[in-house]
């Protein structure tokens, strides 16, 4: 005779009044109803804009991806520059981690059009696209943005999820291609010798952002990433899952594999041309290659959410980081592709190197490689992210 | 019975020390322990008899010595290969296992499958029949004792060692099992070690008592002739309490020693001397000092000294007095409340005088002062029925 | 009640308390409600939630909205679709937890019973690791298992490993993330219940013919049962919905049940499926533990 029984059934009776309570206040809501459409129109989730009144604009953005003062990191100058000029406060948080993060973060708030606290967010094209076809979005009124309308990139506009240019301004640029590290293994230039030469098994990896990683084998299959078929899909997969099953491809990676490819753990990858090029700076014989067969063009674009009540604050901020000489600073420190024509120019100034650098400021024959991958509707994203998923093992 | 061993003998240790550090213990203590017999430890906390006993456990290991039993030396055994049980002091029950398992348990780690009659037999010893599915914290205090014993009587034992098991009880408590113990020793048979600090429970229990002190014996024998002989000051007051007067001994005379205390000149019968010269100590218990009027009315061939009544107490059964002496140490006498004298008044002046059949000569540390028994808070030693 | 209790039943029964009235039979209830509230808005609610999730119509979409269809069927679907992922969990959190028990067992044996005034430093040590974050952790488990690290090239030497053998990006790096990253759990319960035995038991034990391994088996094990149990369960629970391990130290070969709730939720915005995997692991998860209550047969834990 053990005497908890006694404790225990008053406990069991607490509990069980708490469970049962919750469950019927919460039963008759939630169960049989589902959940209303995400979808939200121009006329149905109308915002505001109190940039007249209150001088401010929230900016979200990815850790590392603005100039900081090298003697005092906390300072910002092409920020503090802005601020300086206009008036406007910014509050700068850099709470981007990963595109599909950050969505699970702000779901809730667009699909029920309620504020995010935020003016500016800083996402990738293909989530920026189905922020766009969620109607989550707001119209930026180019009027306000001359040096946007003048400055950016050819090949950036009239992109196929924006076709009109209003809706998404590109922050920074970049490539996804092939990369090794030159200590470990010799040089490679192809996707088929990333996934199939005997000296790389176990030594490789490829992004986990499907658009890049399928991207890069639709190219080397012949196809075209900006508009390709289902079969062609399959046929990339195919290849990539083939790479898999053979133990080629250690794993799928973020930003990780940064490190790894330094230390030589990794000998070659898919990566991105801004994290090379920030390698390189420390160790030359780590590369960037550009596959005769192509390489996948991104961009992070600037997006004013729904809701966002400083739209005009946050036009001002986008038009001053396309002055070519704001963008040239900007563009020594993060080493991205730079959208801005003109911020080579201003470059020399600032870095002659950095100025002929094509990874920074591709030249032409580079750009006549570079794609961007299709926009997808719903249905397709969630066939093809599945199949990919399935296939990295998720 | 199954799982008896043939007894292996006396229980003797030879030479045997042990030290913590720089402290001593036990301090090469050689003792024998006649098998069958009921032995007690008795002595203060930190004189040394738990770790004595802890040694012959096998739960310590002695510095240097030998511990036998019969003619093996089994110092050197681990204690789960010795033939001897201990019941604790905090008895050590198991919290896990019920009754039943508790006291199987050593039948069990010893591969022995049917324990059901043996374990029966065990608790009806220790009068616990029907507490087999109990778990110990369901039990009493002195139920716990009894399974205590019960747990390791089972496995009879050559030596059973008890380690102040009656500590915890209360006084009635502690009176019932002591009884109990020495009931259940007689029946088994078993040579019990038993340390206690409590003078009253090792002369009620053993055969023999050892009255250790910082490590070493100082006197050991059958209770009675410890309490009406002691060997040392120490014992004396150790065990009940004695009237002890700084005396100084003159040599025999026939069947007596002489000797000189305060002025006045006693004798103490030869048989009952630890010496016949040089400074002592003139013993005599409270009880066997007694209090008359004058020096006239002392019966003959007893010896005397006057003072004046200082303190009295009555417990019931007696009264204690306090008597201070013309050179002002205070004598104590204890006076049966038999209803055949009235009771003497403070301040009342009395003389003290005893049989010296009754008293006891004890060697003295030069320049050692009377030690006379303080009034005490409970009742003397032999007092109660 | 415990069974540890040494206190005689007997002793000081206190008496039974006054009878109160009024307020003071209400506050044992006052009391239950900033955390009976709490899990209800953050436990309860949220349960419901993902329950009716699960069942919605696995046709749904963001754009579109989930409709409530009722759909066990995306149930069997899941477990058809991601079931190695899921028996992986278990069998990697199992092996990890065996590899536990291996170093945490003797670790909390020694630091209760036989550290003496070592005892808070060393405890300090076995915690000091919660400091950091769970993911610095595992991150600077990428280090020590680095292809090019001492580790890995000691056991090339020593040929335990093949000269282009590695660790990273294998079930062993996700194997032993899993054991570090919830040793913990598992030491500081078994600690607290260790400590608390009392020597004397085992010199008792010793003294009834019980080698030390059997003393260990009769004595020790049952009494720090209740710590074991706890312990076995915080560490098991959490190891096997665990996905940061098999994301950082492994490859898509490795990917545990985890891995794929967050793709599913995040990545592949596959809702009801998210939903469907997670109360599949967490009822196969309750009834593991359920039958491992059984088995272990402990009232005292719950």
């Amino acid at each position: 005779m053990r005497s908890p029984l006694r404790t225990l059934t008053r406990r069991g009776l607490l509990t069980g009044t708490v469970g049962s309570a919750a469950l019927l206040a919460t039963a008759g809501t939630l169960a049989g109803c589902g959940t209303k459409g995400a979808q939200q129109t121009e006329a149905g989730c109308k915002s505001e804009d109190l940039s007249a009144t209150e001088k401010k604009v929230a900016f979200s953005n990815w850790p590392q991806y603005m100039d900081t003062d090298e003697k005092d990191e906390s300072k910002r100058p092409t920020l503090d520059a802005f601020v300086a000029a206009s008036g406007i406060q910014v509050t700068y948080t850099e709470d981007v981690n990963d595109n599909n993060e950050f969505f699970g973060k702000v779901r809730n708030q667009l699909a029920g059009c309620q504020s995010t606290g935020r003016d500016i967010m800083v996402l990738t094209d293909w989530m920026a696209a189905r922020m766009i076809r969620l109607g989550w979005v707001q119209k930026l009124d180019k009027s306000k943005m001359p040096n946007v309308e003048a400055n950016l990139l050819q090949s950036l506009r009239g992109r196929s999820f924006d076709a009109e240019t209003q809706l998404a301004v590109p922050w920074q640029s970049g490539l996804a291609g092939l990369a090794y590290n030159a200590n470990v293994t010799k040089e490679i230039r192809t996707v088929d010798e990333l996934l199939t030469r005997p000296d790389l098994k176990g030594k490789v990896t490829v992004l986990s952002e499907m658009r890049d990683t399928i991207g890069l084998l639709l190219q080397s299959l012949g196809h075209d990433p900006a508009e390709f078929t289902a079969a062609q899909f399959d046929d990339a997969l195919n290849k990539l899952k083939k790479a898999v099953d053979s133990k080629q491809i250690r794993r799928f990676t973020g930003n990780d594999y940064a490190p790894d490819l330094a230390k030589g753990d990794i000998a070659a990858c898919i990566g991105w041309s801004g994290d090379v090029v920030q390698l390189g700076f420390e160790d030359e014989k780590i590369k960037f290659v550009v596959p005769e067969s192509g390489v996948m063009l991104w961009s992070d674009n600037m997006l004013v959410p729904n809701k966002a009540t400083h739209k005009a604050n946050a036009e001002a901020l986008m038009n001053h980081y396309y002055d070519p000489a704001v963008a040239a600073k900007l563009a020594a420190y993060v080493n991205y592709i730079c959208p801005v024509q003109g911020a080579q120019a201003e470059m020399e100034k600032i870095d002659p190197d950095l100025a002929t650098n094509p990874l920074i400021f591709p030249d032409d024959a580079m750009l006549s490689k570079a794609k961007v991958f299709m926009a997808l509707d719903e249905a397709q994203e969630k066939e093809y992210e599945t199949k990919f998923q399935q296939v990295i093992g998720a | 019975m199954k799982g008896q061993q043939p007894p292996a003998g006396d229980l003797r240790l030879v030479d045997l020390t042990k030290r913590f550090g720089v402290f001593t213990a036990v301090d090469d203590l050689t003792l024998a322990v006649p098998q069958g017999s009921f032995f007690a430890l008795l002595g203060a906390s930190g004189c040394g008899k738990t770790t004595t006993l802890r040694m012959i456990a096998g739960l310590e290991q002695p510095t240097s010595g030998k511990v036998l039993l019969g003619e093996q030396d089994i110092a050197g055994l681990r204690p789960y290969r010795r033939p001897v049980n201990t019941v604790f002091q905090s008895y050590a029950l198991f919290p896990h296992l019920d009754i039943h398992e508790n006291v199987a348990f050593g039948l069990r780690r010893r591969g022995i499958r049917k324990v059901g009659d043996q374990v029966e037999r065990m608790l009806a010893l220790v009068q616990l029949e029907g507490y087999g599915r109990r778990r110990p914290a369901q039990l009493s205090g002195g139920q716990q004792q009894r399974v205590a014993l019960a747990r390791a009587l089972i496995n009879h034992p050559q030596v059973l060692l008890l380690d102040e098991p009656l500590g915890a009880l209360d006084l009635k408590l502690r009176r019932q099992m002591q009884i109990e113990l020495k009931r259940i020793q007689t029946e088994v048979g078993i040579t019990f070690v038993h340390v206690t600090h409590d003078q009253e429970e090792a002369m009620t229990m053993a055969d023999t008592v050892a009255v250790m002190n910082a490590g070493r014996i100082e006197q050991l024998g059958a209770p009675a002739d410890i309490y009406e002989y002691p060997a040392t000051a120490f014992v004396a007051n150790f065990l009940g309490q004695s009237n002890l007067l700084a005396a100084d001994a003159g040599g025999r005379a026939a069947d007596d020693v002489l000797v000189t205390a305060h002025g006045a000149r006693y004798s103490v019968p030869a048989g009952r001397a630890r010496l016949t010269d040089g400074p002592a100590f003139l013993g005599v218990r409270p009880e066997k000092l007694h209090l008359a009027d004058g020096p006239d009315r002392v019966p003959a061939g007893h010896q005397h000294v006057g003072g004046v009544v200082t303190d009295t107490s009555y417990v019931g059964v007696s009264t204690q007095y306090l008597v201070r002496t013309a050179w002002g140490s205070e004598l104590s006498a204890f006076a049966a409340n038999s209803g055949l004298g009235g009771r003497l008044a403070v301040g009342t002046a009395v003389t003290a005088h005893w049989d010296p059949r009754h008293a006891f000569l004890l060697p003295r540390a030069a320049g050692a002062d009377d030690q006379t028994a303080p009034l005490l808070d409970g009742p003397p030693v032999g007092a109660l029925p | 009640m415990s069974a540890l209790a040494h206190v005689p039943a007997s002793a000081g029964k206190p008496a039974p308390p006054p009878v109160r009235r009024g307020r003071s039979r209400l506050l044992p209830y006052l009391l239950l409600l900033p955390g009976a509230a709490w899990l209800l808005v953050f436990f309860a609610l949220p349960l419901v939630q993902l329950a009716s999730a699960s069942l919605y119509d696995p046709s749904g979409s963001l754009t579109t909205g989930y409709a409530m269809t009722w759909a066990f069927g995306n149930y069997p679907d899941a477990l058809q679709a991601y079931w190695p992922q899921f028996s992986r969990s278990f069998l990697y959190s199992a092996i990890a937890l065996v590899l536990a028990l291996l170093m945490g067992y003797p670790l909390a044996y020694a630091i209760a019973q036989k550290a003496g005034r070592w005892k808070n430093l060393l405890l300090v040590a076995v915690v000091a690791p919660m400091f950091t974050s769970f993911l610095v952790r595992t991150l600077a488990w990428k280090t020590i298992l680095s292809d090019n690290g001492a580790l890995v090239g000691l056991l090339r030497d020593v040929h335990l490993l093949g000269p282009d053998g590695r660790l990273l990006a294998t079930p062993i790096a996700v194997v032993l993330g899993l054991t570090y990253n919830f040793l913990p759990f598992l030491v500081l319960p078994l600690y607290a219940s260790l400590e608390r035995l009392d020597p004397r038991l085992l010199e008792a034990a010793s003294d009834l013919y019980a080698s030390p391994l059997r003393a260990f088996a009769k004595v020790t094990l049952p009494l720090s049962m209740p710590g074991l149990i706890a312990g076995t369960l915080l560490f098991f629970i959490p190891a096997t919905g665990d996905y940061i391990n098999a994301e950082l130290l492994g490859t898509p070969n490795e990917y545990m049940i985890g891995n794929v709730i967050d793709s599913a939720f995040l990545v592949r915005l596959d809702y009801p499926q998210g939903a469907a995997l997670s109360f599949l692991l967490m009822a196969a998860i309750l009834a593991i533990v359920f039958v491992y209550l059984r088995k272990a047969g402990t009232e005292e834990v719950l």
